[in-house]
């Protein structure tokens, strides 16, 4: 899922500054899950805001609420008397979702309340780790199921670097080097001799290096 | 050093802190009277949501009351508060209203005295740093 | 254990203070124990000397000369501030009267007479003794004792129960789901309990202006008959649906004013109390504006909750009067015979093809009872028992289920069976462990303190040769991984020696031991060994004995008392092995979803007060599996768990739901946050909706789940996010009215 984090409350508070009527609108997915835009995330921040804006002696009327996704049109558009009413809307979603809201309601000023990483596991309660980079030709066949174009700290598709240190990246202790793993992995699914299979160089024009992208299913366009 | 009547709310578990105030009355120890008790039947069940709309109704301190380690009535909900309430004391850092204001005591059923001390504790503390400001700003 | 809790507790207080206890043996054989004296000892701040102190003089500066010999021989001489003695517990005097006129027999010390194996017995039928008047014993002991002699009282009345029981009906329930709150206070002045302090009849003006509220009044005792009468009938009047006293703690009253409410057909969940007194007069005597205040907030704010609360039904279960019992041992087999005693039927389900567990093979205790016999004497009971099944060479599958109504599949000599019960009891005992070292294994001559014991009660013509024995204590037990005190080797060691002396008064037994942990009136046979000729030798931990192979064997310790090293040749060494918990009991915590501790054994409910049950609802344990004990403890705790399990096998029916946790479908997508959090186990993934499922009958209430919730998909009855914020946001003032 797409794993987000809530910004420092100072770089909300200045995102915010000068608005009064703020629609603090949360997510109920992917951001939910991760405990960072949900509807309690909502509430805390919420009542953050009231109590900073109070302390400061400046005005300030919340609207809350949280819809089940921000990136489909027939969930924003019920809220849009919401969002009329305010002055600006504080999104917690992701970035697909703070998007969605902005081109549905262009006249608004749509604001960011998360940052967005990346797309992830729970490995266990409060910790996500990296796992897909989107690069749209999945790889993952050849390499054991783990993934060198997310986990690997160079990218490198043709074998580890030589830099690791008991298994770990050279970059940090705490970072797995993938391709340790995918050997690992390879040699306990006898499948070690894939490594010397001469792959085709990798078309990266489908991967976002080559422009945004957009998937168009005919069987299924109304 | 204001001359105020500072108002705590208390959020504690029944099983542990409540028992433990009780015991405090039928032993008649006597206390300030600045808290105000809101019963829970565990910490666990404590939100941050909670905490924080205590100060926004003008709480001059929030303190919440639980078993203590390892004797949590329902095994573990003491621990989900001690990561609840370190993680509101550090928003509360964040908004300005300062940490200080919320603390979490560990007060077994059979500790009055802990009891009393957590009260005189707090409002000690409030007496120093004032009133919450947010009182009666609507 | 004392001596050390008040010296970790003392160094709490001040950590200038330097505790010094001054002892004989350290005997912390009680569960967990040994680790906390080994914390307090290395690390903790804790100075301990092995010694005997000869007097206690006071020096001139009023400080304390302590005079000691410790083991070498050395005397020394040390100061102290302040002495404190750990004396021994005495019968009460006033005892001896009461025996006299209950006609109860005292032992030689006049602490009561009791079974040797049934320590809850006293010498007169139907009169039980428990805790430290049987013989000074621990917290968790005394607790499971009280339990102990409860069962074998309510086993000998199970005819009789129920027969003075008058039922309570109530008239059916009111409807006020779509009615506006209707609130009534009733404020008390508890005499002047509350009255002394509080103004109470300005704290009931005050409820009649708050909103929602239709009357409120005062009250000399809101709980006395005729003031509950009057309730009702304004209840009636008024046609309130939401009631708030403000009185003393719902802890004792909340279930006394809940059944008035119910008399009136008003649902119990529409209640609501506000303590002014344990927790307002009575603490702020001396009155005045601001206790009255204080007063006048908390109702304010139980009135604001209040007008939140709804009704909530719960709904009644029939508790399956039958209990699983898992283990054929003594504790199984005791609790097996003790719940057909009580009327219930008991699936006793044991692993191997024989009943009988540890119990068989021990033939004789240190004070002349005979567990082997015993166990014999229960298998024939139990194999005759018309309410007793058994299942040999048998294991527990599955568990589905909540307390009251269980299911489970048993697999037993290849075929499945499927049971149903309202209880489950852990009865599966410990194994001795069998050791890695001291050639054990390798030597025939070197056997186990169970071994030895075979041979000693088959008449000891194995041992026709042996002259020198050497014993050594805690093979297994208080080292690395495994920091606890098997509890019944030092007896076992001197209840062995003394056989074979009897035997062979000639031989040399030498018990090579750390502490001489046996206690309370196991000290007598210490003793007695000791005039027998038995030698103990103390080695420390760091410098164990080794044994070493020959036409004799060697033996060699480092003695503590000539601080010289010692050379033994022995016939037999008798290994007083560890007691472990089965490896079984993994595969069996993780069928129950019950908890083990650090040393795989399984884990009570609490160390001291509960040590009869699991935190999990319906689930008890006794005997070994419990951790390691003797005969008499296990049948105690057989008896005692039986007691606890029968409070809830007694009833007809349970009531599930109420103030309980529930999943909003719409709004779940099986995060599994939930299923993560629950120290229960509770939260249960239904595949074919794709939902979580919280079983109402096994969730506790706790609501660690629905603040864990990142969807909010979790509502707790009766402790809901919206009655609480009203009621803190009720701090100052009202806001606005919830009708």
């Amino acid at each position: 899922m797409i794993v987000a984090q809530q910004k420092d409350f100072d770089e909300i508070k200045e995102m915010i500054r000068g608005y009064k009527r703020l629609l603090v609108l949360g997510c109920q997915t992917c951001v939910a899950i991760c405990f960072a835009g949900g509807k309690h995330e909502v509430e805390v921040l919420a009542s953050m805001i009231r109590i900073d804006r109070k302390m400061a002696e400046q005005d300030v009327e919340i609207t809350e609420d949280t819809i089940v996704r921000q990136c489909d049109f027939e969930f924003i558009d019920p809220i849009k008397d919401q969002v009329a009413d305010s002055d600006a809307v504080l999104s917690l979603a992701c970035g697909v979702g703070v998007q969605t809201l902005a081109e549905r309601f262009p006249d608004k000023v749509i604001l960011p309340g998360l940052n967005t990483d990346f797309m992830g596991m729970t490995e266990k309660m409060g910790v996500w780790s990296e796992r897909c980079a989107g690069c749209g030709n999945c790889i993952l066949d050849k390499t054991g199921g783990l993934c060198p174009i997310a986990r690997c700290s160079k990218g490198l598709l043709n074998g580890p670097c030589g830099g690791s240190v008991d298994g770990k990246c050279e970059i940090s202790p705490d970072v797995d080097c993938v391709w340790q793993l995918i050997i690992d992995r390879l040699k306990g699914l006898n499948q070690l001799e894939r490594l010397e299979e001469i792959l085709p160089v990798k078309d990266w024009g489908v991967s976002g290096h080559g422009g945004p992208r957009k998937i168009v299913r005919e069987d299924l366009t109304a | 050093m204001k001359d105020f009547q500072p108002k705590i709310e208390a959020m504690v578990c029944t099983y542990c802190t409540y028992t433990a105030a009780d015991m405090a009355g039928s032993q008649r120890l006597q206390y300030p009277s600045t808290v105000r008790i809101v019963k829970y039947p565990c910490t666990g069940r404590i939100s941050i949501v909670h905490i924080l709309k205590a100060f926004e109704a003008g709480a001059d301190a929030v303190f919440v009351g639980g078993c203590e380690v390892g004797s949590c009535h329902f095994v573990e909900g003491n621990l989900r508060a001690t990561e609840r309430v370190a993680y509101a004391k550090k928003l509360l850092e964040e908004t300005g209203l300062g940490s200080d204001r919320l603390d979490m005591f560990y007060i077994g059923a059979s500790d009055p005295h802990g009891f009393v001390n957590a009260v005189n504790e707090m409002t000690d503390r409030v007496k120093e740093i004032g009133p919450n400001r947010l009182k009666g700003l609507g | 254990m004392y001596a050390t809790k008040q010296a970790v507790i003392s160094k709490d207080h001040d950590r200038e203070i330097e505790p010094t206890i001054f002892y004989i043996d350290i005997r912390a054989q009680g569960k967990g124990f040994d680790r906390y004296y080994e914390r307090a000892r290395y690390g903790g701040g804790v100075r301990y000397v092995r010694s005997m102190v000869s007097r206690v003089v006071e020096n001139p500066d009023r400080s304390l000369e302590i005079t000691y010999v410790d083991e070498s021989g050395e005397i020394s001489k040390e100061d102290f501030d302040l002495v404190v003695l750990s004396v021994g517990l005495r019968p009460n005097s006033a005892m001896r009267d009461l025996a006299q006129k209950l006609d109860i027999e005292l032992n030689q010390f006049g602490f009561c007479r009791s079974g040797r194996l049934d320590t809850v017995a006293t010498s007169r039928d139907g009169f039980f003794v428990c805790g430290a008047f049987q013989r000074p014993k621990d917290i968790p002991n005394t607790v499971i004792q009280a339990s102990s002699a409860a069962g074998a009282a309510t086993g000998l009345l199970a005819d009789a129960r129920g027969t003075m029981v008058k039922e309570e009906s109530y008239c059916e329930e009111r409807d006020v789901k779509d009615q506006a709150p209707r609130i009534g206070v009733f404020v008390c002045h508890c005499g002047s309990n509350i009255a002394g302090a509080v103004d109470v009849k300005a704290v009931a003006e005050y409820a009649r202006s708050l909103p929602d509220v239709v009357f409120a009044d005062e009250y000399l005792f809101t709980c006395s008959t005729d003031t509950q009468n009057e309730m009702k009938n304004v209840i009636e009047q008024e046609q309130l649906n939401r009631v708030v006293v403000a009185s003393c703690s719902p802890r004792t009253h909340e279930g006394l004013f809940q059944d008035t409410l119910r008399e009136t057909g008003l649902n119990k969940y529409l209640f609501e109390m506000a303590n002014i007194r344990d927790q307002c007069s009575w603490v702020h005597a001396a009155g005045g504006v601001d206790v009255t205040e204080k007063a006048k907030d908390l109702v304010r704010m139980s009135v604001a909750r209040s007008a939140r609360l709804v009704p909530l039904s719960e709904t009644a279960f029939e508790v399956t009067p039958a209990a699983l019992v898992v283990g054929g041992g003594m504790a199984a087999l005791t609790a097996a015979l003790s719940l057909a005693e009580h009327g219930h039927k008991a699936y006793v389900v044991e692993k191997s093809e024989k009943l009988g567990g540890s119990a068989r093979f021990i033939h004789y205790t240190e004070d002349g009872a005979r567990p082997a016999e015993r166990v014999k004497e229960l298998i024939r009971n139990v194999e005759k028992n018309p309410l007793i099944t058994v299942y040999t060479n048998a294991e527990v599958l599955d568990c589905s289920g909540h307390v009251g109504q269980f299911a489970s599949t048993i697999l037993a000599a290849g075929k499945k069976h499927s049971i149903s019960y309202g209880v489950g009891i852990i009865a599966m005992g410990g194994k001795m462990h069998k050791p890695k070292e001291y050639l054990y294994g390798e030597d025939d001559r070197v056997l186990t303190q169970r071994d030895f014991e075979q041979q000693l009660a088959a008449g000891g013509d194995e041992l026709a040769d042996v002259k020198d024995v050497v014993m050594i204590q805690c093979v297994g037990s208080r080292e690395e991984g495994h920091s606890y005190c098997s509890r019944v080797c030092c007896t076992d060691a001197i209840k062995n020696s003394r056989k074979f002396k009897e035997l062979n008064p000639a031989a040399n037994i030498y018990v090579l031991f750390r502490d001489i942990r046996t206690f309370g009136f196991k000290e007598i046979y210490y003793k007695k060994a000791r005039e027998e000729g038995v030698r103990f030798i103390r080695y420390e931990p760091e410098s164990k004995p080794r044994v070493i192979e020959g036409d004799r064997l060697q033996v060699s310790v480092y003695d503590q008392n000539m601080r010289a090293e010692i050379g033994i040749e022995a016939d037999r060494v008798v290994l007083s092995a560890a007691i472990r918990p089965y490896a079984e009991s993994r595969k069996l915590a993780d069928v129950f979803k019950l908890p083990l501790d650090e040393d795989g054994f399984f884990m009570e409910a609490h160390l001291k007060l509960r040590p009869l049950e699991f935190a999990n609802a319906g689930f008890f344990l006794c005997g070994q599996v419990h951790g390691p004990k003797f005969m008499d403890e296990s049948i105690a705790q057989a008896k005692g768990a039986v007691s606890r399990a029968c409070t809830i096998l007694s009833k007809k029916e349970m009531f599930a739901g109420g103030d309980v946790a529930f999943v909003d479908e719409t709004k779940c997508v099986l995060c599994m946050t939930c299923v993560r959090t629950c120290p229960y186990g509770v939260p249960k993934i239904d595949e074919e909706e794709g939902v979580i499922v919280i079983n109402a009958a096994a969730c506790q209430g706790c609501g660690s789940c629905a603040v864990a919730c990142p969807r909010g998909a979790i509502t707790v009855g009766h402790n809901t996010d919206e009655q609480y914020i009203a009621k803190i946001g009720a701090l100052h003032g009202l806001v606005a009215a919830a009708g």
